[in-house]
C-alpha cells in the first residue's frame, strides 16, 4: 500500500516536471509612462507612403496613435482614419466597399513625426489598420496593419 | 467699323476670362498640384517623456518553423548606450539547450526549418523560458543592419524554433 503510494507520487512528481514550462519575467528596465499597445509599418506604393504607426495608451488612460519616420505624397484634404480591416490596398476606395471607419483629423504634414488623439471609446480590436486616406478623391494613400506590440 | 470689331472681340475675352478663371480656380482647389513639390514637414514630440526612458529601435513579430513559436521582438537602446533585445506577449516550446541569437535574414539556411552548415550569428544567451517577457543584452558592437532577425535557435539539432526579421521602429 504505502509502496503504490510512493509510485504514484513519484509519477506525479515526474509528470509535474514534465508538464511544466519555465516561465521568465524580466521587468522593463524602467517605469512606462505610456504603455505601447500596437504596432505597424506603412506599406503603399503609388503614393510612396512609409514609416511606422503606433498606439500608446498613456497614464490616464487616453489613445494616442503616433507616426514616426513617416512619409507619404503631399495632396488636397488627405486625413488619418482608422479602418475596420485587416489591411488595405493602395487606392482603395472605402465609400465603394463601404468600410467603417474612425476619424483622427487632418493630416498634419505630409513628413515627420506626428501623434493623433483617439476617442476614447474605439474598439482596437476592430479598428485593426491605419490608413491615410484622401478624402477628395476617396483614395487610400497608405496603410499600416497594426498588431500588438 | 473697325473699332466695333474691336470692341466685340474684347467683349469675347472678358467673358471667357470670367468662365475660365473660376474653372482654372477650381482645378486648381481640387487638385492642388503645387503640392507635388511642396512638403510638409512637422515634428511632434512624443507624448510622454522619454528621453530617460529606453527607445525602441527595432521590432518585429515572430513566426514559428520548427515550433510554434508566437510574440514580439523589440531591441531597445537605453539613454547609456547599452542595447537589448526584448522578447513580449512571448510562446515556444521548451526545449534543449534553446539559445536567442541575431542572424542575417538573408541567410539562404535560415529559410529552411533545420539550418544546413554554420549559422553565421551573434549568441544573446540560452533561452530563460519558453514563455514571459524576458530581455537579452546586446554585445556591444553588433552591426544591426547586418544582424537583422532574431532567432529562437536549438543549438543541439540545428532547429529553427522560431525567427523574426527586425523593422526599423
Amino acid at each position: 500500500m504505502i509502496r503504490n503510494i510512493k509510485t504514484l507520487l513519484a509519477l506525479a512528481a515526474l509528470a509535474f516536471t514534465f508538464g511544466t514550462s519555465a516561465y521568465a519575467q524580466d521587468n522593463m528596465k524602467h517605469e512606462e509612462k505610456a504603455k505601447t499597445l500596437e504596432t505597424g509599418s506603412f506599406h503603399g506604393k503609388v503614393h510612396g507612403t512609409s514609416g511606422r504607426a503606433t498606439i500608446y495608451q498613456e497614464a490616464d488612460g487616453k489613445l494616442v496613435l503616433r507616426l514616426t519616420n513617416f512619409k507619404t505624397s503631399n495632396g488636397p484634404d488627405v486625413h488619418v482614419i482608422l479602418i475596420a480591416a485587416k489591411d488595405a490596398d493602395d487606392n482603395a476606395n472605402f465609400l465603394k466597399s463601404s468600410t467603417e471607419r474612425v476619424e483622427l483629423g487632418n493630416l498634419k504634414g505630409n513628413e515627420g513625426d506626428q501623434n493623433y488623439e483617439i476617442p476614447g471609446d474605439t474598439d482596437l480590436s476592430k479598428f485593426q489598420t491605419v490608413s491615410i486616406y484622401c478624402e477628395r478623391f476617396d483614395a487610400n494613400f497608405g496603410a499600416a496593419p497594426l498588431e500588438k506590440f | 467699323m473697325n473699332t466695333h470689331v474691336g470692341s466685340w472681340v474684347l467683349h469675347r475675352k472678358w467673358i471667357l476670362a470670367a468662365v475660365g478663371l473660376p474653372i482654372l480656380v477650381a482645378a486648381w482647389w481640387a487638385f492642388r498640384p503645387e503640392k507635388l513639390w511642396i512638403n510638409q514637414r512637422v515634428s511632434e514630440p512624443a507624448p510622454f517623456a522619454s528621453s530617460t526612458d529606453p527607445q525602441p529601435l527595432y521590432t518585429g513579430r515572430l513566426e514559428g518553423k520548427a515550433h510554434q513559436t508566437s510574440g514580439r521582438a523589440t531591441i531597445y537602446r537605453t539613454p547609456d548606450g547599452k542595447q537589448y533585445l526584448r522578447l513580449t506577449d512571448f510562446s515556444t516550446s521548451n526545449g534543449p539547450d534553446v539559445h536567442v541569437v541575431l542572424a542575417r535574414s538573408d541567410q539562404a539556411n535560415l529559410t529552411q526549418e533545420i539550418v544546413k552548415g554554420q549559422l553565421d550569428s551573434v549568441e544573446l544567451g540560452s533561452l530563460k523560458g519558453n514563455e514571459g517577457d524576458q530581455n537579452y543584452d546586446l554585445p556591444v558592437s553588433v552591426d544591426l543592419q547586418k544582424y537583422n532577425a532574431a532567432v529562437i535557435y536549438c543549438e543541439r539539432f540545428h532547429a529553427v524554433f522560431g525567427l523574426v526579421r527586425l523593422e526599423q521602429f
